[in-house]
């Protein structure tokens, strides 16, 4: 493999052809299809330029067909997924961010991975309360416009949850990176630091934790140690410049950066100030970690260094043939920025230095690329990130090493996908 | 949807037309309230039996006969006995389904509005091939000319572009003296106590009140067996609440209770929060500390039927797993805080080979209805 600067560049594909493939995809998991994707229109002109298409000639709609508008018809298949075996029931359940079909390191607001323990919650802003209670020197209640009269920021942080990859503790399971790696995504927060409005209550001096509670079915809760709370914590309204999602926390939400996405209690309604931690069910039964010796860690906080090849991968196999190919991927971690990303496709044999490219934010997702030119063998391909802390994506074995297969949470191991001769791809492990 | 109403006689319709009730009927509300039920109930296109039977042709039907669904035998006697749903029965039943069928599998406590039980029948029925659909605007204001009605417009309804201003003027609002900024308002003592219900590992935040086993055990049946089975074994997919002692090193651990959970005030502090699941803050104090006395019969932490728990006596029984919890000690993994350089080359011998590959499994979702389970659950 040499780098793309050898390469020459990529002959045009017809639009059919990419109209074509976006149909099949529409199914899901997509097979990869056969070689012929690379055909040139070897020397037949080609219609869609010699013929008059009917966009050309025939009126669109006009400015108010949408006033909220949608992504393309042909952008259908561009959809948050399920895995319905997960969980009981989808009041109390999970769904995944298509990784695969997105670049940069934004996710769009409506692509965002749901997860709800009690149902999407409808609350009108009108009707909504966020109360400040316990060690404080005057408890207080705010509506949504006292939320906003304090100061703001805007922020850009990932929010990924624990159980994100729990799923292949025991080897490899799903056949996507929506499925093994879509419990994220990176949006840009606007809000007050959660510090200003607790400063607004007061927090005494013996007030070491903060519970967190949501307004929904599930009052979820969870303790946050004082030092975050009144670090980089937010309570935010708006992302990605507009009104949160009601499946994000409509009207507003606790943002808790580089930790695990479980404590960024949606529809916020309580802060409540005390001198030890609650012991929620959220923080005891679930999100603790069991170890192969019967013990189980608590309080495993922050999501660490992590990354994942969402191109090619299994749900977006490589269609062009042999010749220029661009791998890119994401990569992130709770302690910081991420430092560099290296790729392997040799499965872990020899690795290259990837390009990052984007803005570089603090707990943001960060996006990677390797252009190179593919000979058509076949690939293992890895990716290896590093944090400006020193941490390093370790070894899927390396991880059950240390903790056995039955943590569920924190799997932030090197994923593999196998590149066949035909360009499809899998999910698997290798020696 | 489109396809059940396809199937309404014309005459029916206009039969129901002449019913039209005081209380106007309005499916699209109906399907709102409908989340309530949605945790257990299906109905519509492809609708299957989940906790409850699935509802589509419900109206019209005789109680307990649904094929498929195994319901008590309370419903099933019911029945035979002649009950059938129609818009009264249903509305009777709904509002509180204990009274109606003494002894039904349904945990649900009952609508408690007029609107919701009205409109929740108007949705059902739009399910019901042999039922009347009354549409809102119809039963609501029948008298409204037809001129009046506006032309067929695709345009999307908008809304104005500015809010009316507020009746005081600026200069007159009173500023609160609390605080750096006075924003918000002092938060009175009955709002605190409405909302702070947690509950510590300490036993702070318990209240007053107290429940028996027995007294546990009937609750749980009522409202609890549904889900997680009679003896805490779980039905489905849902949580297996007692059991797995001893199984934490196991290959498939079974993390209850009893086995796993460390602190008996979560028990009482998560079911006082959030269950019934779709019913929740239903039970009083005294339910849930009878629930969680059951529990940990369940769970062989005690032994006695007779058994009290309360406020006084909360924290007498530890839970057997409370010793197996650490702190966080990722740190101490070699993947952490790294000062060498990572390999780059030549890193490991030989050509790698797959030893595991997904699609052994095949458990990838590829169609909306994909209940094939795969080897771990997260919940």
């Amino acid at each position: 493999m040499r780098p793309k600067s050898e390469a020459s560049t990529a002959p045009g594909i017809s639009r059919r052809r990419l109209l074509a493939n976006s149909l099949t995809a529409a199914g899901s998991v997509v097979a990869a299809s056969a070689m012929g994707t690379k055909a040139v229109n070897a020397g037949a002109a080609d219609p869609l330029i010699t013929d008059i298409q009917d966009w050309n000639s025939v009126l669109g709609e006009g400015v108010d067909a949408a006033p909220y508008g949608m992504p393309s018809e042909f952008e259908k298949n561009v959809v948050r997924r399920d895995v319905a075996w997960l969980t009981a029931d989808s009041k109390s359940s999970i769904n995944f961010t298509p990784l695969h079909e997105l670049d940069g390191i934004i996710t769009p607001n409506g692509l965002c991975f749901e997860r709800h323990h009690g149902g999407v919650a409808q609350i009108s802003p009108a009707d909504h309360r966020l109360m400040i209670n316990g060690l404080v020197d005057t408890p207080l209640v705010f509506t949504m416009e006292d939320i906003k009269r304090f100061p703001r920021e805007n922020k850009v942080y990932f929010l990924e949850c624990a159980a994100n990859s729990g799923m292949e503790w025991r080897g490899s399971q799903l056949n996507g990176c929506q499925f093994t790696h879509g419990m994220i995504h990176n949006v840009m927060y606007t809000g007050v630091r959660l510090k200003t409005i607790l400063d607004e209550a007061g927090v005494k001096p013996e007030g070491k934790w903060l519970l967190a509670e949501g307004a929904d079915a599930s009052a979820m809760t969870r303790s946050i140690p004082i030092e975050k709370a009144l670090d980089d914590c937010m309570v935010a309204f708006k992302m990605n410049g507009e009104a949160l999602r009601a499946e994000q926390g409509y009207p507003v939400r606790l943002v808790v950066p580089g930790w695990e996405g479980n404590m960024w209690v949606k529809w916020l309604r309580r802060l409540e100030v005390g001198d030890q931690p609650w012991h929620q069910r959220e923080e005891t039964s679930k999100y603790t970690d069991l170890l192969a010796n019967g013990k189980a860690r608590r309080f495993t906080w922050a999501m660490d260094v992590k990354s994942v090849i969402t191109n090619p991968s299994p749900q977006a196999p490589i269609t062009h043939g042999r010749g220029a190919t661009v791998l890119s991927g994401v990569a992130w971690s709770g302690y910081g920025k991420i430092a560099r990303v290296d790729v392997s496709l040799d499965g872990g044999r020899n690795w290259q230095t990837a390009r990052l490219d984007g803005p570089s934010f603090d707990k943001s997702m960060h996006r990677f690329y390797f252009d190179f030119d593919w000979d058509g063998s076949e690939l293992f391909l890895q990716s290896r990130a590093m944090d400006d802390q020193g941490n390093i994506q370790p070894t899927k074995e390396a991880l059950r090493v240390e903790r056995g297969v039955n943590s569920i949470y924190h799997n932030n191991g090197i994923q593999t996908w196998q590149i066949r001769t035909d360009g499809s791809a899998e999910n698997v492990e290798i020696s | 949807m489109l396809k059940f109403l396809k199937l309404v006689p014309v005459s029916s319709v206009m039969f129901a037309a002449s019913l039209a009730t005081a209380v106007a009927q309005d499916a699209d509300a109906g399907a709102n309230v409908f989340k309530k039920c949605a945790a257990c109930h299906m109905v519509g296109e492809g609708a299957k039996h989940k906790v409850g039977p699935e509802l589509n042709n419900i109206i019209g039907r005789t109680a307990g006969t649904d094929e498929g669904y195994k319901y008590s035998n309370a419903m099933k006697d019911a029945g035979a006995a002649g009950l059938s749903w129609d818009d009264a029965k249903l509305a009777e039943y709904l509002a509180n389904p204990k009274a109606v069928v003494k002894g039904t599998k349904m945990a649900f406590a009952g609508l408690k509005k007029e609107d919701d039980l009205a409109n929740v029948i108007a949705y059902l029925k739009t399910f019901s091939a042999g039922a009347a659909v009354v549409p809102a605007a119809e039963s609501a204001a029948p008298e409204k000319p037809a001129e009046e009605a506006k032309p067929t417009e695709t345009k999307a309804e908008v809304a104005p572009v500015a809010p009316a201003a507020p009746a005081v003027l600026a200069k007159d609002v009173e500023v609160p003296t609390h605080g750096n900024l006075h924003l918000g308002r002092v938060a009175l003592p009955e709002e605190i106590s409405a909302w702070d219900i947690d509950v510590r590992a300490d036993g702070v935040g318990l209240p007053e009140g107290k429940g028996t086993v027995s007294q546990g055990e009937a609750i749980y049946s009522e409202n609890c067996a549904v889900c997680h089975g009679d003896f805490g074994e779980g039905a489905g997919r849902w949580p297996v609440l007692a059991g797995g002692q001893d199984s934490l090193t196991a290959d498939r651990p079974e993390k209850t209770i009893g086995s796993y959970w460390p602190y008996l005030s979560t028990v009482y502090d998560y079911v006082r929060r959030a269950m019934p699941f779709g019913n929740a803050r239903s039970l009083s104090n005294d339910d849930v500390y009878a629930l969680t006395a059951y529990l940990m019969f369940l769970n062989d932490v005690v032994t006695d039927e007779e058994f009290e728990l309360s406020k006084a006596n909360f924290l007498e029984v530890p839970l057997p797993n409370e010793a197996n919890f650490i702190d966080d000690n990722r740190s101490e993994e070699p993947q952490y805080g790294v000062k060498d350089e990572p390999c780059m080359n030549n890193c490991m011998e030989g050509k790698a080979e797959v030893v595991m590959r997904a699609r052994v499994l095949d458990v990838t979702p590829d169609k909306q209805d994909d209940e094939d389970g795969g080897a771990a659950s997260i919940e």
